[in-house]
């Protein structure tokens, strides 16, 4: 009993140091090398690289990569906060805004989605019955 | 008081009750307008307001909540590993919407904003508006966009993609969960995958793919056109 309980705090806290390792990781070859790309951006990629070679994922991984993405929504609390002090923008900035964030946004994922619909559909016509795997 | 009600002491638990109370009021609810992000954002201006806290003490105090930004970002891998062979079954469409997708909506806000009369620095902070915050703000640095009015900007159109697409979406009669996720992925970035993560794990798996791959390619492909 007591034991397993010990396990599964080994495998959490196993699980939290791959992340942590992999954003470290990526930040400090994003910095290296001075890419473009944001380093835990290369750290998501190195993490799926990995666990590809792998071929699985460790459980501790998966249930503290669940939990965090869980919570996705309150990490971004602080930064979303941000929103009520806007204040020196002008009227034409805040139509220009509004208009872009609401209609520009429901256009692009409408685009999407109709074009993905459609790419997908051609797909399982072109290639027949599972020709493909 | 001041010194405690500046402290993460205060900041933290200020967090996740008003994160809970957001969480339990979308239940209760049962509308996507009430996304916890929206009430609980709302709950925290109000106490901050009320409490006479600025917005830069309370960002300093959260420092742990956007730390775990960047490991947050790390765990879309898992989802993706698992989901792996139905996305590598629908590779080639993937990348095509993808390519087109992360081009289509950065492009349709500026415009828009751009045919409105915004000023140029509403436009810079645009065009980072549909990926994930922390690539946002790494990128806002690079193309030297004001950081507050990007993150802003994210994290509403966040909300009024996930709030709004799928509806819209249900009405368009799309309702493969693969087509719904990518495109929340693209267009709605962290708010929309974590819709997504409620409609299904297919869904979710398709989105954090999507919000991925979106955030790394504008990431590298803008400053390239942007800086000179």
């Amino acid at each position: 009993m007591d034991s397993s309980r010990l396990r599964d705090i080994a495998q959490w806290l196993a699980g939290a140091a791959i992340l942590l390792g992999c954003e470290r990781l990526g930040r400090s070859v994003s910095e290296t090398f001075s890419l473009p790309v944001p380093g835990a951006v290369l750290g998501m990629l190195l993490l799926l690289l990995g666990l590809m070679i792998y071929g699985g994922v460790p459980r501790g991984l998966a249930k503290v990569s669940e939990q965090l993405l869980r919570l996705l929504a309150l990490l971004f609390l602080p930064a979303a906060v941000g929103v009520f002090y806007l204040r020196d923008l002008s009227l034409q900035d805040w139509l220009g805004l509004l208009a872009a964030t609401v209609f520009g946004t429901l256009l692009s994922l409408t685009l999407c989605a109709l074009l993905l619909a459609r790419l997908l559909k051609n797909a399982s016509t072109d290639g027949g019955a599972g020709s493909d795997d | 008081m001041t010194e405690l009600l500046q402290s993460p002491l205060f900041a933290l638990p200020l967090n996740l009750c008003a994160f809970l109370l957001g969480v339990a009021i979308y239940r209760r609810s049962g509308t996507a307008l009430l996304h916890p992000i929206v009430t609980a954002s709302a709950l925290v201006a109000a106490a901050l307001w009320l409490l006479n806290i600025s917005y830069r003490d309370y960002q300093a105090a959260s420092g742990l909540l956007y730390a775990l930004l960047g490991p947050a970002v790390v765990a879309l891998a898992v989802p993706l590993k698992q989901n792996l062979p139905i996305i590598r079954r629908a590779g080639w469409p993937l990348a095509v919407t993808l390519a087109v997708g992360a081009v289509l909506a950065p492009v349709v806000a500026v415009v828009t904003a751009l045919l409105l009369g915004a000023a140029e620095p509403v436009l810079l902070a645009l065009a980072g508006k549909s990926i994930t915050t922390p690539i946002a703000l790494a990128l806002a640095e690079k193309i030297h966009a004001a950081q507050s009015l990007t993150a802003g900007i994210v994290v509403f159109t966040g909300v009024v993609g996930a709030v709004c697409g799928p509806p819209l979406l249900e009405r368009l009669n799309i309702r493969d969960h693969r087509v719904l996720g990518f495109a929340l992925g693209i267009n709605a970035h962290a708010v929309g995958t974590a819709r997504a993560l409620e409609i299904s794990a297919l869904c979710g798996a398709f989105a954090a793919l999507a919000m991925g791959l979106c955030g790394a390619l504008t990431a590298v492909v803008l400053p390239l056109l942007l800086v000179p």
